[in-house]
């Protein structure tokens, strides 16, 4: 970089302060560590000066720094500055202002601080409410923020040969960063231009998922920061309570952040549903389910001491596959695998150290105080509430751990590539088949797990005769129950296999055991409310997946392909619709009727119309309104948005999933017009040509065309011909108006196309001049009249009618002491009369006269002289020389159609107890937490 | 015996049955010699090959493109993809391809690239010089 250039136009304060706070937030972070640290060891009395003191205002000084980085940030991004590589990055011109956050959080810097941010809202929370376990819970939080921070520090450590780039600054400017020769100019801030938001990203649910989730994952810090606390300080029990507090919230809102990502991908980014076990999809949902094993070993531990090592265990693990799960996402190292990773940006050996920094931490408290836990004598009795409890809590251990091990088979494949460099890696070959066939008995075991254990007691021994009676009764009504159901859903929904009857059969004993519960117990022991909720909600949430996921089907099956014919007419899920063609498939007439370019959308117009398949009569119409984005630029189609009619029952899917080559890119547009072969014919009106299998009349020239491409171009002139093209029997024939117009002296072409006949007509440029002859070559004739007074020219009787003061013609732009009026002139020819307006303008004392057009006749006329004293008015007239009324037009043929789009339409039944069922679950966990929270001694 | 001890022995059953279980789903990435030889689905991964020409038709079939790919030994193969062309397809550096080969042909049904990402890309685009 060249020092001495000045550069113009950039603004370096932001930069500069972001960069302090950056640097203060990492060094008061770890000032807090230290201080709260200390407090833990020998806490003062006299409070002002106590270590915890200096700890808050590490901590505080830490946070407000993050919120400066932040407000920084959002700063030059609001002021396009782009000088700064992330503004550069991430914003542009034309980008709204409701995108600026999706802007912010799309990068891996705004992403860190987002949770950052949320760390430090939460953290005083726990100043707030922590008391006792403050020091030693923020020691531990700030120790996993000081991590984070350093992130963004993006500071050079060198170690003799060694260099290594720590973080990633998000206030450097792009000529810190890229070496270009355009630095050499002082003023290259001028021609810079920002990158924008990806189109995909530029949707509401990209301003909502991320701060969830984020919130989510900042939150599972907390649970696992109290557990290390109490082992830390050796008060084993005491943090259980607000263990399960902080357990509940991070469980509810990262259980809502995943749905948010869910209902995203099921609603804007086609991915073809709400889950496709992706990579990225997991390892946000493992830390769940091991948080919800962590919140009932919690609870069984608060209620019996029991499970307190597993509680530890299970929110520490949560809490690192968090941290794993961020390592995954945004090392690049599910590359191949993923259809939505972040891309590497040379963190990866950070990344790496905070996983294992943080899995150090736990485990070395663990070997150090797990042998000072209070152990049981006897062991929990199979009746009581709390062994089936930790069942539960370790089969979703294992849920997790399964889904983990496989989707971390990338990193095994590279650690074994480290000592074997030939090893070629290995892959999950069908994803979807392999997680699901564990999970679903995983399932099993949740529902009827969940189904029984909310009706047993802790701390039970033993039960009589009379209990043990009682539950295999209630048991086996349920049992019934669900039976029935099952039955019922099966004449709705087919399940193909008996596993997929046993879990359905499940779930609804979910249903019925804890809606008994709900109706028998619940006004008694309102505590349970959340967990009931919770539980009824996983099973709804599995019918809800078994009657989307199973039953799932396509409308848009090729309406011709013989399924037993070929294999592949099986995949084929799109069918071609030309517009305003109707076209029948699996009950629903479809017609694409037309579509309409707003900004940068495309949005088709899609009828369905569905039919009874005995009566044949339609008894149902409703439209959908899928959309393509065009990308920043306008030259090609970026994304594509689905469109979903709802019913209570079902969901019908639209996606718009392929179109026309020359629609969805400028560049093949231009390649297929390149290569069409135009042969040119000139005629007049009147004339037929005949090309291979067609034949074509001229029917009129115009010159007052009314093509809307045309009308909307506001062009100054315009020529279009209405030309009528036959197939050679004579069955079809359709108009065209190819146009050639003149706008600020450049000629535009407007084609005219017939899809049916694979036809291109347009207008040639040289027909232009036959009809008007440029001003230069007039030849204007001069008259002299008085007001109500004719006179021929040529063909036609011109009569000046009078004038007018109100001026209203584009090319007049009035001044300030001009003197205009408006000539009323009056023309009549064979079969028409015209009024034209000349206008005469006296600007700083000199007459100039700007004159009117009739393009049919191609009259000119000015008005370039008025004597008031003897009220005599002088015109001047031409015409222009149209010496041929002929018309030079260029035909293409076999031209491939531009009039249809490829249509994909699924219907997904049950979906919306999926939706149900799963907010459920997260409600009911947030429902404990509100119920916990309110009450003081919980 | 304690229960604890009996939940440890049924995890770790299970866990066994599931790491043996759940090897069969997995492979290597498969050339197109290898995808030959197996029977049933495999994924190949390799480089679009630009010399030969990608042809998606939507106006006659839009659930069909195809394309030739360059296995890792340097095989070129046409592949049919019973799916419509993905955006930017052409801009691929590596592609993932899931099928089964049929009389020297691959027919794949699912797809996945990877593309030149922003970040990589250290060329710094200027519109006023274009």
């Amino acid at each position: 970089m060249n020092e001495n250039i000045q550069y113009i136009g950039e603004t370096l304060w932001p930069g500069q302060i972001g960069h302090f706070f950056i640097i203060l937030s990492f060094i008061s972070i770890l000032f807090s560590i230290f201080s709260y640290w200390r407090d833990t060891k020998d806490p003062l009395t006299e409070p002002v000066r106590s270590w915890k003191f200096l700890g808050r205002v590490g901590f505080m000084t830490h946070a407000l720094s993050v919120f400066g980085i932040i407000g920084i940030l959002f700063y030059v991004m609001s002021q396009l500055m782009y000088e700064y590589s992330y503004v550069f990055d991430h914003c542009s011109d034309d980008l709204p202002m409701k995108y600026i956050f999706s802007a912010f959080w799309e990068g891996q810097e705004g992403s860190f601080l987002l949770w950052m941010f949320w760390h430090s809202i939460l953290g005083f929370v726990v100043l707030k409410t922590g008391k006792k376990w403050e020091s030693s819970v923020m020691m531990f939080v700030g120790i996993i923020e000081a991590i984070i921070a350093s992130m963004l520090l993006g500071v050079y450590v060198e170690l003799g040969d060694w260099i290594y780039k720590m973080g990633s600054n998000p206030t450097l400017l792009v000529r810190d960063i890229f070496d270009a020769p355009i630095f050499q100019q002082a003023d290259y801030l001028s021609s810079l231009k920002g990158d924008g938001l990806n189109p995909l990203l530029q949707n509401y649910w990209m301003t909502i998922h991320p701060p969830t989730l984020f919130l989510g994952f900042a939150a599972c810090t907390f649970p696992a920061a109290y557990a290390a606390a109490g082992f830390y300080t050796k008060d084993f029990k005491g943090w259980l309570t607000p263990g399960l507090k902080w357990g509940l919230f991070a469980g509810g809102i990262l259980g809502i952040g995943i749905l948010m990502g869910a209902a995203w991908a099921y609603e804007a980014l086609t991915f073809g549903g709400y889950w496709a076990w992706d990579p990225v999809e997991n390892m946000s949902l493992v830390p769940w389910i091991v948080m919800v094993a962590a919140i009932h070993t919690n609870l069984i531990a608060k209620s019996t001491g029991r499970a307190i090592k597993s509680t530890f265990i299970y929110y520490s693990l949560s809490f690192i596959l968090i941290l794993y799960s961020t390592y995954l996402t945004r090392s690049g190292i599910l590359g191949d695998t993923s259809a939505h990773a972040f891309t590497e940006m040379g963190l990866e050996p950070q990344l790496i150290f905070m996983v294992a920094f943080s899995a150090l931490v736990p485990i070395i408290l663990y070997i150090l105080r797990a042998g000072k836990v209070e152990v049981h004598k006897t062991e929990e009795s199979i009746y009581s509430r709390e062994f089936w409890m930790f069942v539960g809590a370790l089969v979703l251990l294992f849920s997790g751990l399964i889904i983990a091990a496989s989707t971390s088979l990338p990193v095994m494949n590279a650690i074994i590539s480290i000592f074997n460099p030939e090893f070629e890696g290995t892959v999950i070959k069908d994803p979807i088949p392999h997680f699901n066939k564990f999970q679903i008995w995983v399932s099993v075991l949740v529902t009827i797990l969940s189904a029984k254990t909310i009706h047993l007691r802790y701390k039970t021994k033993e039960w009589n005769t009379n209990q043990k009676k009682s539950f295999v009764i209630k048991t086996l009504i349920y049992a019934a129950i669900a039976g029935v159901l099952t039955f019922v859903t099966s004449l709705f929904i087919d399940f193909y296999h008996w596993k997929y009857v046993l879990l359905t059969a499940c779930a609804f004993f979910t249903i019925i055991a804890n809606s008994h519960y709900l109706v028998s117990s619940i006004g008694r022991n309102l505590k349970m409310a959340g967990s009931v909720v919770s539980h009824l909600g996983f099973a709804i949430m599995i019918i809800g997946t078994i009657a989307s996921g199973l039953n799932e089907y396509t409308i848009t099956n090729m309406p011709f392909a013989m399924r037993e014919l070929v294999k592949e007419d099986n995949l084929k899920t799109v069918v071609n619709l030309i517009k305003n063609e109707k076209l029948f498939t699996k009950g629903y007439w479809l017609t694409y009727e037309g579509d309409t370019i707003i900004d940068k959308t495309r949005t088709f117009d899609i009828k369905f119309e569905r039919e009874n398949p005995t009566t044949k009569v339609i008894e149902e119409t409703f439209h959908v309104y899928p959309n393509v984005l065009f990308s920043n630029d306008m030259t090609k189609v970026a994304a594509t948005n689905p469109d979903t009619k709802h019913y209570i029952e079902k969901d019908i899917f639209v996606t718009v999933a392929s179109l026309p080559a020359s629609q969805i890119d400028i560049e093949l547009a231009k390649e297929e017009e390149d290569s069409l072969k135009y042969i040119q014919y000139n005629l007049s009106v009147g004339d037929t040509i005949f090309t291979k299998d067609k034949f074509g009349i001229l029917e009129y020239l115009t010159f007052d065309p009314k093509n809307e491409d045309f009308l909307k171009s506001e062009s100054d002139l315009g020529l279009g011909l209405g030309i009528r093209f036959y197939d050679l029997d004579k069955e079809f024939n359709e108009l065209i108006e190819p146009i050639v117009a003149l706008k600020e002296n450049l000629l535009y072409q407007y084609p005219g196309q017939i899809n049916a006949l694979g036809l291109k007509v347009k207008l040639n440029d040289k027909t232009f001049d036959n009809f008007f002859t440029p001003e230069d070559e007039l030849q204007y004739e001069k008259f002299n009249v008085k007001q109500n007074k004719s006179f021929d020219y040529g063909d036609l009787k011109i009569t000046l009618l009078g004038f007018d003061s109100e001026i209203s013609n584009p090319n007049y732009k009035k001044e300030e002491d001009d003197i205009a009026i408006k000539g009323l002139i009056k023309v009549e020819g064979d079969g028409f009369t015209h009024v034209l307006n000349p206008i005469y303008v006296i600007r700083n004392s000199r007459p100039f006269s700007i004159k009117d057009y009739l393009p049919s006749v191609g009259l000119h006329l000015r008005l370039s002289q008025i004597d008031p004293q003897t009220e005599t008015f002088t015109m001047q007239l031409a015409m222009d020389e149209r010496t041929s009324q002929e018309v030079i037009i260029d035909v293409a043929e076999d031209v491939t159609r531009t009039d249809f789009l490829g249509l994909e339409a699924k219907v997904f039944p049950g979906i919306n107890m999926f939706w149900v069922g799963a907010s459920m679950m997260m409600m009911g966990m947030l429902l404990a937490f509100f119920y916990r929270i309110k009450q003081k001694y919980a | 015996m304690k229960k604890t001890y009996i939940l440890g022995v049924i995890a770790i059953a299970a866990a066994i049955v599931i790491i043996l279980n759940g090897a069969k789903d997995v492979s290597t990435y498969a050339t197109f010699a290898d995808a030959a030889k197996i029977e049933g689905s495999v994924k190949v991964t390799g480089e679009l090959n630009l010399d030969e020409e990608i042809i998606f038709k939507p106006e006659i079939d839009p659930n069909v493109f195809t394309f030739h790919m360059i296995d890792s030994d340097g095989v070129s193969r046409k592949v049919v993809m019973n799916k419509p062309k993905p955006q930017d397809f052409e801009r691929s550096e590596s592609v993932v391809v899931t099928g089964e080969m049929r009389n020297n042909e691959f027919v794949a049904n699912e797809i996945l690239m990877k593309c030149p990402s922003k970040y990589k890309d250290d060329e710094i685009r200027i519109r006023a010089e274009l």
